[in-house]
């Protein structure tokens, strides 16, 4: 008994050295799903405010692209806008529209940090639970989608960008409506990989993909990007296809948080139907 | 010996910040080296410091990293495998009569020959371990190890460069 105590007290350090990298292992397989690591994730709020003092500093930097993106953004509204528009016949009066609802609210959100150089990136946004910003809401860009939100703290939200392989998105092929998924493995900031879209689907490349909708994170029909490659390797029944992201990921700036609002009512449907 | 540990407390924090603020985004021909040079605090830790302290200052820096990169379990579980290693290196290295009282593993004290194989050892360690750690496989082992390799390199050039620098003040601590 003595003799193992002191074979024990002997190997001490590097028994410490296992349980610390146990207790890193644990951390590592539980902590990186949904809505596990509040305490450990960039949503925490001193976190956040250590990360927004660097944006404050690089924001100044940024600020001629942000105003052409802005400009160009408004210019799109404007070109919208009921004053662009001449009435062809008489003018009519609405009173209350029962053929449309609305179905998605936005919520702008400024990126404080981001990263997009790794095997799984991230993105916090200066924005929480005060905005109405809460976990698994979709998060799109000017130009396309940017990632799921993952967790939300009062000010700040930490969203698991595009650039990660924990997420698929379902998206579909604007000209065919043949629909995949969403998978980042080609670790390249600027393009990404669409999965399970069967060989007979006849894609060519330039088509455009989409979002499909109907998940309650993001609307149907938000552009993702553009088909670069088709390849069809043998022994699969599925393309590889590679496509280009319409929204630049390496790029900061602000997004548009998109809330679902009968998102409550279909998750409860959907709880209640599966067995 | 108080100047001492608010020496290192500064120098964690100056580290922890300029990792997470400046190096952290610093994307090198597109990310193929990415400098960690927040190990520089551990390899910088006494010499007489207990093994189980070097441990948890270890696991706990790269807890706190983890927490800024949210990978938690990452960054711990690399600087915890090189402090169990530092132990082992220090004591393969050490001169014939125990390490001088008072000396601290830095190119001033140390040489540069006893540096190179110190830090260069277990920052290869430390950036190989995180990186395969981050890939999550081994298929595309050799890429990856290339750019382990890169950014180790990357680092230890940081290393020396910010010992260069702050020299002065060290010897004053003296």
């Amino acid at each position: 008994m003595r003799d193992l105590f002191r074979f024990l007290h002997r190997i001490r350090s590097t028994l410490m050295f296992l349980g610390w990298l146990i207790l890193s292992f644990v951390l590592l397989y539980n902590g990186n799903e949904h809505h596990r690591a509040h305490a450990i994730s960039s949503s925490n709020s001193m976190v956040g405010t250590v990360l927004s003092w660097r944006k404050e500093v690089t924001d100044y930097a940024n600020l001629k692209e942000v105003n052409r993106a802005l400009a160009e953004e408004n210019a799109a509204w404007r070109n919208r806008h009921i004053s662009t528009y001449t009435p062809v016949e008489g003018l009519f009066a609405r009173i209350q529209d029962t053929i449309r609802r609305q179905e998605y609210r936005v919520i702008t959100a400024k990126v404080v940090n981001s990263t997009w150089h790794k095997q799984k990136n991230h993105i916090t946004l200066d924005k929480g639970t005060k905005a109405g910003i809460h976990g698994d809401m979709g998060v799109i860009g000017p130009e396309g989608i940017v990632g799921v939100v993952r967790d939300a703290s009062a000010n700040f939200a930490a969203v698991i960008s595009v650039l990660n392989p924990d997420i698929k998105t379902s998206v579909q092929m604007r000209r065919t409506g043949h629909f995949g998924l969403l998978f980042w493995d080609t670790n390249d900031p600027l393009t990404s990989s669409v999965i399970d879209i069967a060989k007979h689907a006849r894609i060519a490349v330039g088509d455009t993909v989409e979002t499909r909708g109907g998940d309650g994170i993001f609307p149907a029909g938000v552009t993702v990007g553009v088909v670069e490659t088709v390849e069809d390797e043998p022994g699969s029944n599925y393309h590889t296809i590679t496509i280009r992201l319409c929204e630049d990921m390496t790029r900061g700036g602000f997004v548009y948080v998109v809330d679902d609002l009968r998102r409550m009512e279909r998750d409860t449907l959907q709880q209640a139907n599966t067995p | 010996m108080i100047g001492t540990i608010l020496s290192h407390i500064i120098r964690f924090f100056a580290l922890i910040l300029l990792q997470v603020l400046v190096l952290d985004h610093l994307d090198v021909l597109n990310g193929l080296m990415v400098p960690y040079l927040y190990v520089l605090f551990l390899l910088m830790l006494p010499f007489e410091l207990p093994a189980w302290a070097q441990l948890a200052i270890g696991a706990v820096t790269g807890l706190v990293l983890d927490v800024f990169a949210s990978t938690p379990g990452m960054h711990m579980s690399a600087c915890v495998v090189m402090m169990y290693a530092r132990l082992w290196v220090l004591r393969l290295l050490a001169p014939r009569e125990g390490y001088e009282f008072g000396s601290r593993p830095t190119v001033a004290h140390m040489g540069f020959p006893w540096y190179v194989t110190y830090a260069g050892l277990l920052i290869l360690l430390h950036h190989l371990w995180l990186f395969f750690i981050e890939l999550h496989r081994f298929d595309a082992f050799f890429g990856t190890f290339f750019r382990a390799f890169l950014s180790a390199g990357f680092t230890f050039a940081l290393c020396l460069l910010a010992q260069f620098l702050t020299s002065g003040k060290d010897r004053e601590h003296r």
